[in-house]
């Protein structure tokens, strides 16, 4: 029994930052109404610039968020700004520009292979930092103190960005603009500068996720291919443009990998993930928490 | 000449090109591309009568290709079954598949479906990955199967030239263009097309937009798996990260809307720029900094996609209307 | 003004396809008495930093080649190398074959690492005649498909399983301990599947308890599900075959999880890969690796090999780039003996060699000597441990015994 609940923590604590990764698209989808094929890459760039600001500096992984947040936040703002947003005008009568899709895997493309160009194909770690390695030993549990501290930050990351969107009236204005564009700029909003701001918050939380994983993740160039796919299904199951959502998502996903290999090959495990996910869509396509008008 | 005579005479000028073209360019290098090209340019036209007229993204057709290579694949080298056999039982089992996994997903939208679909291709690469017997067929797991080069003939669909396989797809791509063309001009195409664009509205009107899209889908699948019976014979290579790959899903998605999504000429058009783009840049700058060929690759993408969002096959087509329109003037 | 740049788009659109496809006829220059060596690697994607690692060892031995006269018996003609990015995929590897013999007329192909690209590559310079080396792929099946074309410079994977339990018996004998348990975890691939087949055999035939058989995907983000799998079997042995992000992972994992092994064997790829003592750190400590290589081999010429290496490229020597780097004077030695630029001469070169000496010679075994079916005979492989002497992290040679590094005692179980 011990072995299960130690496996669901697991599960649930690297879960967690699984959700963490898929916030960002989660958000972004929620505003833009695109699938940004990119985050993974986005996440990729967020951990080189943590893992070199934390071995230029030598400063706790944790303490180099103020670094990561601005620069991703300007990075994901001006990415929207000069990449997508032209798209955006020039199909400005779709509700769901598919081109956009095709336009974020070319940054995937270019960001992955231009991370390789610059950095090489070498796998880095940060091998001094205070919370490599440390563990958690709890009634003959082990359990991993850099993920705690990752699970810490997705559940506040999360809060932050359901509370921003609840309670400023820059949040009220993306949430206006998510749900009706075309009213919401009959209001005075500014649609391209909420999907800048959007798509921006959506860089820095990735950003922020590649902070938790920094200290006992490898970085590397296609880090972010890995984390791609399994934040797709994240943010269905939770459901699109769900912030709670995905970090609950992100859990389920997370807990299944982490029990499921216990009963079986851990390859099959990942089928499971693939299998339950079409099973719940077809049972309850919106998602957890996804609202039925969205799909 | 009448713009139709024009027209058909334009066509003909197409085909003698393409099926000429082997006599003047004899090397198998550029057989070798061509062939490829082809390929893509016939899976997304496939592709499109669902990714195109239906008005969904699928991204998960490289499964459809699997089903199809790995049908193919194990009958001729486990039991010696004919290929010829192998594609058309692949392709009923691939429309099987793809009637099953359309129906509940075709009542999803947008992203969903997209989503949804990636999960799809993504599960059957896991599945054949883990699977190394399946009853008495030996799949080989995420090890692949080789096709031994013997017994080389048109009932092997196996040949040591390229031309063989450059007229085989090129007929492929013809009747699936052939295809698609009478379907959009039949009522399933505006069916589909209707059931698209406003399919309250067309549901209204008493189409049945499910049925309409599940036609389609099982025929696209069915479509797809030729080509990947086609592709095993090819390579005489398969395994799971290959023919069911989400890069194979993607790149169908990519030509068909960088050619210009639910047209006919579409995707031939978006392989005739893409498959070079990918092809050329890896062999300039494959080697001499790792990874900026698929930089360009990327920015051709995200460029073609900025300045044409409908593809290249409109303004292409403006072009060749506008010729047309000219020609037609000065003969008369 | 939306118009004309929308059409720009067009036209440089076209412009480009244009111009690649004119420019495509020109590649080949015309040169004579060269020797062109096609080399098919993976340069991106998940792959690219073993394939790197290949490109540059290639690059230093061509180099000194050349530097010393070239093909003598060719009056002097350089080896000049075509490199090519596989992407680690079967479809793309075949099309480079295809251009590299039909367009660019190589002499001699290389590659791929990839089994995977290998098997379909190499069938299409069967199907041309033209001599294939693979420096490392390990799979037995690839010169087990008949080809005559076909040789390859590493060490089977048979050799290497067998090897890995020869060593487990060695030590078992020599430090006299009893290791009875022993738990396999590789990746769901080519690579990894090959070789547990193997040990399930050897396993059997040596009286171990298996009592963990379990593929990953290599792909994996979290590796604690498998870890605690590890930890819950409690095997006496590990065996592991990796690829790089996975070995460190991995290695980071157990030692997180304070799994106590007696033994952890890996199975070179990932766990020499030169990033991996530099991420694993002190975690890697005590864990054995079997290599073709390694930089205290003691042969002369091998340190000064792996100097000049590391000076120019930042990072030692390793198996798979040694492999690569010997390849080349197999080839120059080769082609030194064909005195000919015809394929089928080159093959009979190849088919004969007997290379016990020279530069390219910085291998254990005494020399390299092909098979009927292109498998070099001498192919032999030393088991490394890692540990820390007093210069950091280092890879220790210490099996079999004659090659241990002087003056090393192996720690045997791990504390």
């Amino acid at each position: 029994m011990v072995f299960i609940l130690e496996d669901t923590i697991n599960g649930i604590l690297m879960g967690s930052i699984y959700g963490l990764t898929a916030l960002g698209l989660t958000l972004i989808f929620g505003v833009l109404k695109v699938i940004n094929f990119a985050h993974g890459s986005l996440l990729m760039v967020g951990m080189y610039v943590a893992y070199w600001a934390v071995t230029l500096s030598g400063a706790h992984p944790y303490l180099t968020l103020i670094l990561v947040i601005p620069v991703m936040y300007l990075f994901g703002y001006y990415l929207q700004d000069i990449v997508i947003k032209p798209i955006f005008k020039a199909e400005s009568e779709v509700r769901e520009p598919i081109t956009v899709i095709i336009v974020t895997t070319g940054v995937w493309y270019v960001l992955d292979n231009l991370t390789l160009l610059i950095f090489g194909p070498h796998y880095r770690t940060i091998q001094e930092n205070p919370l490599r390695g440390k563990m958690l030993e709890l009634g003959g549990m082990l359990i991993s103190v850099p993920k705690l501290w990752g699970f810490s930050a997705a559940v506040l990351t999360a809060a932050a960005v359901y509370l921003f969107l609840q309670k400023t009236s820059m949040g009220r204005a993306i949430r206006a603009t998510s749900l009706d564009r075309e009213a919401a700029s009959l209001m005075g909003i500014k649609q391209f500068k909420i999907y800048n701001i959007a798509f921006g918050i959506g860089t820095a939380t990735a950003g922020i996720a590649a902070v938790t994983l920094v200290p006992f993740y490898n970085v590397f160039p296609t880090v972010g291919v890995l984390f791609d796919i399994k934040g797709f299904i994240i943010v269905v199951l939770g459901g699109l443009g769900s912030i709670g959502g995905a970090i609950l998502g992100g859990m389920i996903i997370g807990v299944i990998e982490s029990v499921g290999p216990q009963f079986m090959a851990a390859t099959w495990a990942e089928g499971i993930v693939y299998g339950l996910f079409l099973l719940f869509l077809f049972v309850k396509p919106s998602g957890l928490f996804g609202v039925r008008y969205d799909w | 000449m009448t713009r139709e005579n024009l027209q058909k005479a334009f066509l003909t000028l197409v085909l003698i090109i393409v099926f000429g073209l082997p006599l003047i360019l004899r090397s198998p290098t550029y057989l070798h591309i061509l062939v490829l090209l082809y390929l893509y340019a016939y899976l997304t036209t496939s592709w499109n009568l669902v990714g195109g007229f239906a008005g969904v993204l699928p991204l998960g057709h490289a499964a459809f290709f699997g089903i199809g290579a790995y049908t193919s694949t194990v009958l001729y080298v486990q039991y010696g079954v004919s290929p010829w056999f192998g594609m058309v039982l692949g392709g009923v089992l691939a429309s099987i598949t793809g009637v099953m996994i359309g129906l509940p997903t075709f009542k999803m939208r947008g992203a969903y479906f997209a989503l949804a679909t990636i999960a799809f291709g993504e599960g059957m690469r896991v599945m054949v990955e883990n699977i190394d017997h399946l009853g008495p067929f030996n799949i080989n797991g995420p090890r692949g199967l080789q096709i031994p080069p013997l017994n080389v003939g048109l009932a092997n669909l196996m040949f040591t030239n390229k031309e063989p396989y450059y007229y085989i797809i090129l007929v492929m791509l013809i009747a699936v263009l052939a295809v698609t063309y009478f379907i959009s001009r039949s009522r399933l195409g505006y069916y589909l097309n209707a059931g698209g664009e406003e399919p309250e509205a067309a549901m209204s009107l008493g189409v049945n937009v499910a049925r309409c899209k599940l036609i389609a889908m099982a025929m696209s699948s069915f479509l797809t798996a030729l080509a990947g019976s086609f592709y095993a014979q090819f390579s005489l290579f398969i395994h799971p990260k290959s023919v069911i790959s989400l890069d194979l899903s993607f790149e169908i998605a990519f030509i068909a809307l960088i050619g210009g999504r639910g047209s006919i000429v579409g995707p031939v058009l978006g392989a005739l720029l893409l498959r070079p783009v990918s092809d050329f840049s890896r062999i300039y700058f494959g080697a001499t900094l790792p990874g900026l060929h698929l930089i360009i690759f990327g920015m051709v993408l995200i460029l073609v996609m900025i300045y044409l969002p409908r593809g290249l096959q409109q303004p292409l087509t403006k072009a060749y209307n506008g010729l047309l329109n000219r020609l037609d003037r000065r003969s008369r | 003004m939306k118009k004309p740049i929308k059409e720009i788009g067009v036209c440089s659109a076209v412009l480009w396809v244009l111009t690649m496809a004119l420019g495509a006829g020109s590649v080949c220059l015309a040169q004579d008495k060269v020797v062109k060596v096609g080399n098919i690697i993976p340069l991106s994607g998940p792959s690219a930093s073993v394939g790197q690692q290949g490109k540059n060892a290639r690059e230093m031995a061509v180099e000194e080649i050349n530097a010393a006269g070239g093909i003598k018996s060719l009056g002097g003609a350089k080896l000049v190398m075509l490199y090519t990015d596989s992407e680690s995929k079967p479809e793309k590897g075949v099309a480079e074959a295809e251009r590299f013999i039909n367009t660019e007329k190589v002499h001699v192909l290389t590659g791929c690492w990839n089994s995977a690209v290998t098997y379909p590559t190499t069938a299409v310079a069967e199907r041309y005649g033209i001599p294939f080396i693979v420096p490392v792929s390990v799979a037995d099946k690839i010169t087990e498909q008949g080809f005559k074309t076909v040789f390859r410079i590493a060490a089977k994977d048979s050799w290497w399983t067998r090897d890995q339990f020869a060593f487990l018996r060695d030590m078992e004998k020599e430090f006299n301990a009893k290791l009875e348990k022993i738990a396999f975890v590789y990746e769901n691939g080519d690579w990894g599947k090959g070789f547990a087949e193997q040990w399930k055999e050897l396993a059997k035939k040596g009286d171990y308890k298996v009592v963990l058989d379990e593929p990953y995907p290599s792909t994996a983000t979290d590796l604690s599900p498998i870890v605690q799998k590890i930890k819950r079997a409690n095997p006496d042995v590990l065996l592991l075959v990796s690829n790089a992000a996975d070995a460190i992972l991995l290695t980071n994992t157990l030692a997180d999880y304070r799994v106590k092994l007696k033994a952890i064997i890996g199975s070179g790829g990932g766990h020499a890969d030169p990033s991996f003592l530099q991420a694993a750190g002190k975690n890697a400590q005590y864990l054995f690796d079997i290599v073709e290589w390694e930089t205290d081999v003691n042969k002369p010429g091998a340190k000064e090999a792996n100097e000049k290496f590391k000076s120019r490229y930042g990072y030692n020597l390793a198996g798979e780039s040694v492999d690569a780097y010997l390849a080349m004077y197999v080839l120059a030695d080769a082609m030194e003996r064909a005195a000919s630029l015809d394929p089928v001469k080159i093959r009979e070169a190849l088919a004969t060699t007997n290379l016990g000496s020279g530069r390219g010679m910085i291998v254990g075994y005494d020399a390299v000597e092909f098979d009927k079916t292109g498998q070099n005979k001498h192919a032999s492989l030393v088991m490394v441990q890692i540990n820390d002497i007093g210069k950091g992290m280092e890879r220790i040679t210490v099996w079999p015994k004659n090659a241990r590094r002087a003056g090393y005692q192996p720690v045997f179980p791990m504390p």
